[in-house]
């Protein structure tokens, strides 16, 4: 039984850390804080990929996270959305030069939004949710009208 | 009918039957609330072991001997000393038996000594 897109639940998201310096996880963290409180737009963090509806992926991904995120990524259900958390995950960051990098993300996965800072603010972490939840809406249209089961 | 009256209550197979079947409905039409839309022959079917590679079933299962894991963290010294002692031999096991034998033996004619 499939319940139509009324009844769809709220954003769910899992956090990797691919390598962070743990900036950018600390903003997440304060995006989840009584001041920023994305709870109450239902948005939370999920304890497995195999719940979630986004990715949020923070870090430059080092050599040994690149084939984590890669099997996180896989069993992410479709369809998905990856949000790039910081400027490490979306260029490397200070790291770019490091000899242990596999990164940035999308040599790895492929990346919906973007959200740019060092550490990004969680302001800026909301907005790119909200990015990820339109493109995750538009995406599943696009999926019903084609009639997919996804 | 088949209904047992034991005094205290009643035992009635049938009535278990039937609300084993209905639990099973309703537990059947709850698992069809589940996503239907994952990738199969994928990852997406696959355990979530913090993204490592999950080790097979058999090497999952939690062990008799994983349960006196306390114990031995515990007492680990002296587990180990009484390992020590379990050679699996039985000439030491007689070896054992003697000495103890010989110490209560010394033990009793030392205090039948003090009695008189």
């Amino acid at each position: 039984m499939k319940l139509g897109p009324t009844f769809n639940k709220s954003l769910w998201v899992f956090h990797v850390n691919t390598g962070s310096c743990n900036g950018c996880d600390i903003e997440i963290i304060a995006a989840l804080t009584p001041r920023y409180d994305v709870e109450r737009f239902g948005i939370k963090l999920v304890g497995s990929p195999r719940h979630a509806d986004v990715l949020l992926v923070t870090g430059p991904v080092t050599k040994q996270m690149a084939p984590v995120l890669k099997r996180i990524y896989d069993q992410t259900p479709d369809p998905k959305m990856v949000v790039v958390v910081g400027a490490c995950g979306i260029t490397g960051g200070v790291f770019h030069e490091s000899y242990n990098l596999a990164g940035p993300v999308d040599n790895i996965i492929p990346v919906d939004v973007y959200v740019p800072g060092c550490a990004a603010r969680p302001e800026a972490i909301i907005y790119g949710m909200a990015k990820a939840w339109i493109k995750l809406e538009q995406l599943e249209k696009k999926l019903m009208e084609e009639g997919g089961e996804e | 009918m088949f209904t047992l009256e034991t005094g205290s209550g009643l035992w009635n197979p049938l009535a278990w039957l039937i609300a084993a079947i209905v639990l099973f409905i309703i537990a059947y039409w709850i698992r069809t609330f589940g996503e239907k839309g994952y990738k199969k022959g994928t990852d997406q079917e696959k355990i979530f072991f913090a993204g490592n590679e999950a080790p097979a079933v058999e090497a999952q299962h939690v062990r008799a001997a994983n349960l006196y894991w306390g114990f031995k963290e515990g007492i680990g010294r002296w587990f180990e000393m009484l390992r020590d002692m379990h050679t699996g031999l039985a000439t030491d096991y007689v070896l054992w038996f003697i000495l103890t034998l010989a110490v209560i033996l010394i033990i009793i004619s030392l205090g039948k000594g003090v009695v008189q």
